[in-house]
């Protein structure tokens, strides 16, 4: 039996037991303990713009229908038919006013509600027996929107989505957030690796230090010219609620030019400028940061890249693209990413057709940068299965001396919430897996949601 | 994302010399793709290639679409398909190095009629992918709608350069990948 405080130990200590990234109980337990109980996100609503539009998602072995109803409201259904049990979607997308079993033709109505089965009056006794207003498909507890971004919690305990966004979602804001309109997002592009779910949401939440190496030939054939060693650690790593991410140090110059320097255009900058708090503007335009990869937990992360996407030109002459994607588990040792591209609604055609090509490059089931990483990736959870593993601790310890206190100290002087450093560190990773690790727990839910980071002691809070 | 060409409604006899013609571009062209010999594969491409892969999608038969009209797995122009090609020349593109075994299986070539210095050309590719020593195989199955284009001054079946591309270069390539969720970690080949 694995003991979820034994690991939470371990994290404390800044070292991770190899075995979590293949071992089947752990998986049991993030199945039945954490993703339950966790705000997790389902997609987005401009998947579904018109009355009847649906996708369909999973968290974790869960299928869920999201639909618009006939009334406009966005809706999450279970895709289990009340009767024998059978999916009662079994498309991906479409748009549908119901739902109809083929097994026995129980029909459901876009909003859930049982509206129709065959011979109701001699097999049921009609509503008498089976009164069709009461059976509705099963929903998630609670069910809330963020930006236009749909998020479930199955058991309906996890509280407002406000409280588990809390301040991630001043950083969120700066992806899914660049005018009043929103976000569009086109895709997913979905595939699967031998890899554990974990591992993606460790690397975007912090691993600044495996750019330089990783992505190396990214820069050796100038696609993007940023993640050099020596520029990537000059960036600063946050952590803020229960999400935390890298940037970029950009050259000095106002918000303007900081947004300028990454291929934004002086239209969208302007609508960012009026969309964004003054604090939100100084995180770019007076400390000289722009965001980057991030992951809210559990496995949501973002990123954020400025690539040339044609020859000829200057160095500079640089596009930004943003993608959401989904560590979706399907296994211990098997993962699902649905990678969507992400563009403000109120970008020009042109700008959207430049960006979108942008992510293409680069990040995607095609992308020049992911396809190093998920190799990286497949390798560790392939490493964690053998039995010398199952001793492994590995080494997460990455900013601190031995006494457990930090090299760099965190700022002081910073314009977002949370906490940041500048330069290469593991602490938001160890921030994360000892959320991951409490709710392996199954304690009660305050305690699931510690937010004093851990191996912070210097930190002075 | 321009839109998918239609399929070929009746392919032309296989002893036409432009079906001859095409499915020998078709074989040279998967030759070098195995043999990993990217720069000479962009040597067929024209300067205006179209390279797109949409991601396909389970939709209900009445849906009237299968295939996401604003998303591929590829959308490559002529400078994005030389940059996959120049970062897998690179020593630090670390998912091809070890390389991926490959066989690019080309089959159900038809070929249909149109103007001499152009061939429209559907098929069939199976790509059989072996990484390592401890990995299952994987595969990718595919349709194809090319367009083949001749350049230079050479006409319908007079190769006309001496590097033995016969002329004939890639202009379109449109590809129906048949998974929704593709089982390969990652799409670091070319179809």
């Amino acid at each position: 039996m694995i003991d979820p405080n034994e690991i939470a130990g371990h994290i404390g200590d800044g070292v991770i037991p190899a075995y979590v990234y293949s071992d089947p109980e752990v998986f049991e337990l993030e199945r039945t303990r954490l993703f339950p109980r966790s705000w997790v996100f389902l997609a987005h609503q401009s998947e579904i713009p018109n009355r009847g539009d649906y996708v369909v998602r999973r968290i974790v072995d869960n299928s869920l229908i999201v639909v618009r109803d006939l009334d406009d409201q966005v809706r999450v259904h279970f895709n289990m038919c009340l009767h024998r049990g059978m999916q009662v979607c079994r498309a991906e997308r479409g748009n549908a006013s119901h739902f109809r079993c083929p097994y026995h033709a129980w029909s459901y109505r876009n909003d859930g509600v049982l509206s129709g089965l065959p011979f109701h009056e001699d097999a049921y006794g009609g509503d008498d027996g089976l009164p069709r207003a009461e059976h509705r498909l099963l929903s998630p507890g609670q069910v809330e929107v963020h930006n236009g971004l749909i998020f479930a919690n199955l058991d309906g305990n996890a509280g407002p989505l406000s409280g588990h966004l809390g301040d991630f979602a001043f950083y969120l804001d700066l992806y899914t957030r660049q005018s009043e309109s929103g976000m569009e997002i086109r895709g997913p592009q979905r595939w699967r690796a031998a890899t554990n779910w974990k591992i993606g949401c460790e690397n975007f939440v912090g691993d600044m230090y495996h750019t330089p190496f990783t992505h190396r030939s990214v820069v050796d054939i100038s696609l993007f010219r940023e993640p050099t060693a020596n520029k990537r650690k000059e960036g600063v790593l946050y952590y803020a609620g229960r999400g935390g991410g890298t940037t970029y140090k950009l050259p000095p110059g106002d918000f303007h030019h900081g947004m300028h320097h990454v291929g934004y255009p002086d239209d969208m900058i302007e609508r960012m400028a009026g969309q964004w708090s003054q604090a939100q503007r100084d995180l770019v335009g007076r400390d000289g940061f722009m965001v980057s990869a991030a992951t809210l937990f559990p496995n949501l992360s973002l990123v954020h890249n400025w690539p040339k996407i044609r020859g000829g030109g200057s160095d500079d002459d640089v596009v930004p693209f943003i993608s959401l994607r989904q560590w979706q588990p399907i296994s211990a040792t098997e993962t699902e990413v649905l990678s969507w591209f992400v563009v403000d609604a109120e970008a020009s055609e042109e700008f959207k057709e430049d960006s979108y090509k942008a992510y293409l490059m680069c990040f995607g089931s095609s992308g020049m940068f992911e396809q190093d990483d998920i190799e990286n990736w497949v390798s560790i959870t392939t490493a964690s299965q053998s039995s010398m593993a199952r001793d492994l601790l590995l080494n997460s310890r990455m900013g601190l001396r031995g006494d457990d206190t930090a090299i760099t100290p965190p700022l002081t002087d910073f314009a977002g919430p949370g906490f940041a450093r500048v330069g290469f560190g593991e602490f938001n990773q160890r921030n994360w897996l000892t959320l991951w690790s409490t709710h392996l727990g199954g304690g009660p839910i305050e305690d699931r949601h510690p937010l004093t980071p851990y191996l912070d002691r210097d930190a002075g809070q | 994302m321009s839109t998918i060409p239609a399929p070929i409604d009746r392919g032309l006899p296989h002893d036409h010399a432009r079906h001859l013609i095409a499915c020998h571009f078709l074989v040279e062209e998967a030759f070098l793709l195995d043999e990993h010999r990217w720069d000479d594969w962009i040597v067929l491409l024209t300067a205006d290639i179209r390279y797109v892969m949409p991601v396909r999608v389970t939709t209900m038969a009445n849906a009237g679409s299968d295939t996401l009209d604003d998303m591929a797995h590829f959308d490559e122009d002529h400078y994005s398909l030389a940059k996959r090609v120049e970062r897998l020349g690179t020593e630090h593109a670390w998912t091809e190095d070890p390389r991926s075994r490959t066989r690019h299986l080309v089959t159900n070539i038809r070929t249909g009629d149109g103007p001499d210095n152009e061939i429209r050309v559907d098929s069939s590719v199976l790509l059989i992918r072996s990484r390592g020593d401890d990995r299952p195989v994987e595969m990718l199955s595919a349709g194809r709608r090319d367009v083949l284009r001749c350049v230079g001054d050479g006409t319908n079946g007079s190769p006309d350069n001496s590097d033995g591309s016969h002329g004939w270069r890639l202009a379109v390539r449109w590809l129906t990948v048949d998974e929704s969720v593709l089982r390969t970690q990652n799409l670091a080949i070319l179809l």
